[in-house]
């Protein structure tokens, strides 16, 4: 099964790069090939592969997924507006992976501040792009990078000039059309240039305009200079029947501050991995994820965080809920290099189980090289608290409701640290919609 | 007048022990009645039973609460009955704020005897006026259910949750536990300006110390899982003085008869 999908992935990213040989310069074929040679040379990932020790990739490899260039109606709007944050953006919108201008909004860019289309800015900005494409997102390290790369056309650019302060979050919308036909393919992929000094909140939403079968295989890599502040915020809600597979690798420069915020809501199987590294001393790092399943939902985190050089602190929160048959399942590795001294490290994986068929994987994993650091992590797997629960309901309230209170406050801890009220709000939405017993809530 | 509370020789099991070995007991409305005894009586177990605690198993007897049949209830509708426990142990909720949890029990409470929910306005008032009962401080109230709260502290929201859940019978077990002099008068205070005529208390407890601030109507001693002398105010000042083991003979006596 794997092979015939190995098959598929690779004859289709063959033909796209030849129908744009004509147009691609040199270094953009390369980058392609060498997507479709590491793919071809890696394979699909089986659970032997440590790393995908929890999920299986079957089902997503052996359908006929493909890109389709996409006509979309009007009723697009009406996802744009669940999913748009309120403010004069700038917001990019991608439907089935494509850059859609009239959804999006252009005006009011500050100057230091460049947002655009990927697939606009190839040409004109070239092979410079490089200094941040492939650079930590690298095809060798995953298959899924390669098909990203091999499938290179559309995504995002982000440059904040040195010491630009951007007020405003930058929001890129991807949202997936309900079809039948064709399932979809999307291969966004978003570089993040942060110039020193410079502080940018860049948020991604992933959404689904109605359900239906889809891919995402989304690469994301950042680059961080000295002194810079980027926080990346990503809600995925796409539909229970999507596929997503996003990758977030970051590189940070001297004293930078990074902040991933995850939430992960939708997918059949999703797998969201964030790989961040320090490159020069003095950096910060808060990687913080929540995932909430039900039905038979598949969601997995795998975290790869590398204090490869001293004085650095790291501070991880993963948190899952995960009703009916969902599995949730959490890998994060911490590696403190032998230079790596003054790391002041901490990772916490806690898991709710609301029922008896739920699962969670926790495997928080710390590879320590060096001797004068701190560094703790911990992990739990649990159910609500009986104690608790006795509590609230001697006070009245019924036992579903008293159920729905907890497992809100046990989320609470991840949605709360939510650096964008908007964004906070967004997810509290989903959240109750989401949440055992939907549509009684009252706050 | 009939009994608010009407208990008939009401057995307990707890984890495969039998603690509480026939116990009868009736409270009419407006009454405060001490419970006391020595630890392990069977006093918590009393009042975790009544409150609808599930791993109590009740293997013999009735609960009677205002002609109802009280242990067929869970715990949720009892309170919503008019039942209320003040916690030995309050539990800490991390994530739920205190007003939010107060105000939902209190909402729930009103849509199960078919009233109006109070918005969150109306709520502020009430929650405010009745915390001054208690000297609870604002800040308390925005904070997580119970999380970090000192031990007086967490007495003292347990009497402020009474004061706004408005109960009409409060079981509060041994309410002084780990109280200093001074949190004890202020929670004794709200005790009291919490008396009335269509209240009924029962007040469970270990020491007599409380009921110098909480004058009780009866007293009764539990000992042995069987209530063994039931008095007026002044048998708590007699056991303060001779001690439990002054009761040895008595409740020797009911084992004799059981």
């Amino acid at each position: 099964m794997t092979e015939t999908g190995l098959r598929h992935y690779l004859e289709l990213t063959e033909r796209f790069q030849a129908e744009r040989s004509a147009s691609a310069p040199e270094w953009l074929r390369a980058f392609r090939r060498e997507g479709t040679e590491q793919l071809a040379r890696q394979g699909f990932p089986t659970s032997k592969h440590e790393e995908w020790k929890y999920t299986q990739v079957g089902p997503l490899v052996s359908q006929a997924f493909a890109p389709v260039r996409t006509v979309h109606e009007a009723d697009v709007q009406e996802a744009v507006a669940r999913h748009a944050l309120p403010g004069p953006g700038p917001r990019l919108v991608f439907v089935d992976g494509w850059f859609v201008r009239e959804l999006s909004l252009l005006g009011g860019v500050p100057a230091g501040l460049t947002v655009r289309s990927l697939r606009e800015a190839l040409p004109e900005e070239g092979e410079a792009l490089t200094e941040v494409l492939g650079r930590r997102g690298r095809a060798e390290e995953s298959p899924f990078t390669a098909l990203n790369a091999a499938l290179l056309e559309e995504g995002a650019l982000v440059r904040v000039a040195p010491g630009t302060v951007c007020a405003e979050p930058v929001q890129l919308l991807f949202l997936t059309l309900e079809r039948r036909e064709t399932p979809v393919l999307s291969s966004p992929r978003v570089l993040v240039m942060a110039g020193e000094s410079s502080e940018l909140t860049l948020v991604e939403s992933y959404g689904a305009v109605g359900p239906g079968v889809s891919f995402t295989n989304a690469v994301t890599e950042a680059v961080l200079g000295a002194g810079a502040h980027l926080t990346h915020l990503k809600v995925q809600a796409e539909a229970e029947t999507a596929y997503h597979v996003g990758g977030l690798h970051v590189e940070q420069g001297r004293d930078s501050r990074f902040a991933s915020h995850l939430v992960s809501l939708g997918g059949a199987l999703a797998r969201n991995e964030v790989h961040t590294v320090f490159a020069a001393e003095g950096g910060e790092c808060t990687l913080h994820g929540l995932y909430v399943g039900h039905g038979s939902q598949h969601l997995d985190h795998y975290t790869r965080l590398d204090h490869a050089h001293p004085r650095c602190s790291s501070s991880e929160l993963y948190k899952g809920v995960l009703d009916d048959k969902a599995r949730g399942t959490f890998h994060g590795r911490v590696l403190v290099r032998p230079d790596a001294q003054h790391t002041d490290a901490r990772q916490s994986n806690r898991n709710l189980l609301l029922s008896e068929g739920a699962m969670a994987d926790a495997r928080p994993q710390m590879e320590i090289l060096a001797d004068d650091v701190k560094c703790s992590h911990g992990a739990t797997v649990g159910r609500l608290d009986e104690q608790a629960l006795f509590y609230l309901r001697a006070r009245g309230i019924p036992r579903a409701e008293a159920e729905r209170l907890l497992t809100h406050a046990f989320a609470s801890e991840v949605v709360g640290a939510v650096p964008l009220a908007a964004l906070r709000d967004q997810v509290e939405t989903l959240l109750a919609l989401k949440l055992p017993g939907a549509g009684e809530i009252r706050v | 007048m009939r009994p608010l509370l009407s208990i008939k020789d009401l057995y307990v099991r707890v984890a495969g022990r039998e603690v509480l070995k026939g116990i009868n007991l009736e409270l009419l409305p407006g009454e405060v009645h001490a419970i006391m005894g020595p630890n392990g009586s069977g006093k918590s177990t009393l009042s975790q039973v009544l409150a609808g605690r599930e791993s109590y198993e009740v293997t013999g007897g009735q609960v009677l609460f205002d002609g109802k049949d009280l242990l067929a209830l869970p715990a949720e509708e009892r309170a919503a009955a008019g039942v209320f426990m003040a916690f030995q142990y309050p539990v800490e909720i991390p994530g739920v704020g205190n007003l939010h949890f107060l105000r939902t029990a209190l909402n729930a409470q009103r849509r199960g005897r078919g009233l109006e929910e109070l918005d969150a306005m109306d709520f502020m008032q009430l929650a405010r006026e009745k915390s001054k009962l208690v000297q609870l401080d604002q800040a308390f109230m925005q904070r997580s259910v119970n999380e970090g709260f000192s031990g007086g502290e967490k007495k003292r929201n347990e009497i402020f949750q009474m004061a706004v859940l408005e109960p009409k019978l409060a079981i509060l077990d041994e309410t002084d536990s780990g109280l200093d002099i001074d949190a004890l008068r202020v929670v004794a205070g709200g005790i009291n300006a919490l008396r009335s005529t269509e209240r009924s208390m029962l007040v469970i407890t270990h020491y007599q110390r409380l009921l110098d601030y909480v004058v009780p109507d009866k007293v009764s001693v539990l000992a042995g899982g069987r209530i063994v002398k039931t008095g007026g105010r002044e048998l708590a000042k007699e056991l303060e003085q001779k001690g439990y083991a002054w009761l040895g003979e008595a409740a020797r006596a009911v084992e004799a008869r059981a």
